[in-house]
């Protein structure tokens, strides 16, 4: 299995070279194009182990994310299968290794092989007034992970700690903690600042940021946007 | 008239400049950037198509055109499609077509060049979006926009298949067959979940991101009705 | 102060090194990342030399443009009394230049466009017409003056113009422009053209002095992706 990432870092496009017998399982509405001699299926909730959780939540707080996923198998001899995901923005390939899990942002998941496995770890809070909530999937096993990131990828190998607005966080190894926290005193002015919550991570590992935020960009597009049924 | 592209692939930006007083360029409403001042505008209908009431019916293409007439040689009109992403001009030859996708139509020049509207091609292409193909027949030059970059593919002898949210435009001589993709349609969005087998000889051009992805992504921001109204 | 513009020019952000005693004031949601030792106050725009009345007056238009949806007028101030970083960044995708004012230079930005300033900066709000007051069409503009530095965003890609004479631009394209240009907000042809071009308003550059014109439109991306959206 290789990644071909072109036309970086706005308009990213990874093309998954697949040989014969691979497969790659692949968030559903990421596909752009294939090879005609790859199979497909479509699979339930990618989380196993909290479905309940995942079946309890509207579209609208998994940022758009369907959790299904199709897998891609080449059947027929080598091939490939383009991914990309809704927004503008760069793609990464992160190496999962035993004893390193990596900690992915909710919407930033794309596409990973079977040798890696992903659960879900629900944070369980909404930021004020935003509509952000943080949800995380764990990857652990042995191979690579494609992200993808709302903007440019910042890598930061941190050894320390830093205080990071939550839409801005991509992903982050096993090695760093987090809390979350109101970002000024006060929830009034955490509300006026438009800051919400923000996170402080410590530790010593890899952070990956991106460089724009969704949830402001949807608030800053979609209040202009004609109005919705509720 | 000589074109120059800027800002491509990220964000680009077509820049035209008049050879002479009473050239003319067509362009999408809503695509002017800047101009220089004694360019003049002129709005009208789109040719032979019947007046309806709701823009929506014509998904991203609205109802009129824009033609602008340079007023001196050296005169400038700067263009830029709506997503961010990139542009290409391309030159066709007289008869030769392009398929193109409604939304992706930003400008032209040549006053022989048809863009057709009405044109009975494969209905429902691209979903329920209200998004359609145009048929582009030269001679002239016809500019297009992408959300994302454009990716361009060569089909062989073994076909190639692609998202119809992510699909430009081809050109002639491609036979092309739409059909559902996996078994969660009813997952999807509106005009996600098709896609679309080519074959036979010719280029597809992709975009590398999905107006109705977007459009997904973006559902859940907008503001909501207040109960009891109509709308 | 100093400071990094990184990952330009398409997804620009700006990472600012914080002495003690320096003060960065930059657009509310903006911040990204910064150390621990970095205070955070938030405070209204209301000017920096604004008097009780201006300043009572300047809150309960910004209360109303909060509650109605239209942009902030609350900015974050950054301090680090012992030192620190700060990285802020813009919410739609494009590039940041810093540009130095002092000796009574003047910078006029769009209201969308401000990202952060440093110094003795003092940013006055400029509605060209009552309805831009509630968010409605028209340019709101940033005045800047003072000494320090401005850190202005675009939507897309920034092209520097040097005005001398007459320019036209869309007024959803104008990032930033210096105050020695005289400006007219109107619409690109007649009556028709307002009502059917749809074309929004544009602004009428004459003099001599740089404009920067961006080469995204958000009202453009509204058009382009609404006819897209369900419900």
């Amino acid at each position: 299995m290789q990644f071909e990432l072109r036309y970086q870092p706005a308009h990213t496009l990874a093309i998954v070279h697949l040989s014969p017998g691979e497969a790659i399982r692949a968030e559903a509405s990421s596909m752009i194009s294939m090879t005609s001699g790859l199979a497909v299926s479509t699979d339930g909730p990618l989380a196993r182990g909290r479905g309940g959780l995942l079946r309890g939540m509207g579209r609208a707080m998994l940022g758009g994310e369907s959790f299904f996923t199709n897998t891609f198998t080449a059947v027929g001899g080598a091939g490939h299968v383009t991914l990309a995901p809704a927004l503008c923005g760069d793609l990464l390939v992160h190496d999962v290794r035993p004893g390193e899990d990596l900690l992915i942002q909710g919407s930033s998941y794309v596409a990973a092989p079977d040798t890696v496995t992903l659960d879900t770890q629900w944070q369980g809070m909404k930021g004020f007034f935003s509509g952000e909530s943080l949800f995380f999937l764990r990857a652990t096993g042995d191979g690579p992970v494609l992200l993808n990131a709302f903007g440019a990828i910042q890598t930061i190998d941190l050894d320390g700690e830093l205080i990071v607005d939550t839409g801005h966080l991509v992903a982050f190894t096993s090695g760093i903690q987090y809390r979350v926290t109101t970002a000024s005193p006060g929830l009034i002015a955490s509300w006026l600042s438009g800051e919400g919550f923000v996170l402080s991570v410590t530790g010593k590992g890899r952070l990956y940021l991106q460089t724009r935020n969704p949830s402001e960009y949807g608030v800053a597009v979609g209040s202009s946007l004609p109005p919705r049924e509720a | 008239m000589r074109h120059e592209i800027l800002d491509a692939p990220n964000f680009a930006l077509l820049k035209l400049r008049f050879d002479g007083a009473g050239e003319q360029a067509v362009a999408e409403s809503g695509a002017l950037v800047a101009k220089s001042a004694a360019v003049t505008v002129q709005t009208s209908l789109r040719g032979g198509l019947i007046a309806a009431a709701k823009r929506s019916v014509l998904g991203g293409e609205s109802l009129f055109q824009n033609t602008y007439t340079a007023g001196a040689a050296g005169d400038e009109l700067w263009l830029a499609p709506a997503a961010e992403g990139d542009l290409k001009g391309r030159v066709l030859s007289a008869g030769e077509s392009f398929f193109l996708q409604s939304g992706a139509y930003l400008a032209h020049h040549g006053p022989e060049l048809v863009v057709d509207t009405r044109w009975g091609g494969v209905r429902g292409f691209f979903g329920g979006l209200g998004l359609f193909l145009l048929r582009i027949s030269g001679p002239g030059t016809v500019f297009y926009g992408s959300y994302g970059a454009l990716h361009e593919v060569e089909v062989g002898p073994g076909g190639y298949t692609a998202d119809t949210g992510h699909v430009v435009a081809f050109t002639e001589g491609l036979e092309y067959r739409v059909r559902p993709f996996g078994g969660a349609k009813g997952l999807f969005f509106s005009g996600e979940g098709l896609v679309c087998d080519f074959s036979g000889r010719g280029s597809v051009f992709l975009q590398t991101r999905s107006p109705a992805s977007l459009a997904s992504f973006l559902h859940p921001y907008r503001p909501v009705k207040a109960r009891g109204s109509s709308e | 102060m100093q400071y990094a513009v990184e990952h330009g020019p398409v997804f620009a952000w700006l990472r600012v090194l914080l002495a003690p005693g320096d003060v960065l004031q930059a657009e509310a949601g903006s911040m990204v990342t910064r150390t621990p030792g970095v205070q955070m106050d938030t405070r209204l725009n209301a000017g920096r030399r604004a008097g009780f009345f201006r300043f009572i007056v300047a809150f309960f238009v910004a209360l109303a443009r909060k509650l109605f949806g239209g942009e902030t007028m609350f900015v974050n101030e950054f301090s680090a009394p012992g030192g620190g970083e700060v990285v802020v960044a813009p919410s739609l995708s494009g590039h940041i230049i810093g540009k130095q004012l002092g000796g009574g230079r003047r910078l006029f930005v769009q209201r969308g466009s401000y990202l952060a300033s440093t110094g003795d900066v003092d940013t006055r709000v400029r509605f060209t017409g009552l309805r831009t007051l509630l968010g409605g069409e028209g340019l709101v503009l940033l005045e800047c003056s003072g000494d320090g530095e401005v850190f202005v965003n675009s939507y897309g890609g920034i092209t520097e113009v040097p005005v001398d004479g007459t320019f036209v631009v869309d007024t959803g394209h104008v990032v930033a422009f210096d105050g020695t240009l005289d400006f007219q907000v109107g619409s690109v042809g007649g009556l028709k053209s307002l009502l059917f071009s749809g074309e929004g308003l544009v602004c009428k550059f004459r003099g001599r002095g740089t404009l920067y014109v961006q080469s995204r439109n958000l009202g453009a991306l509204v058009d382009w992706i609404s006819p897209l959206l369900s419900g």
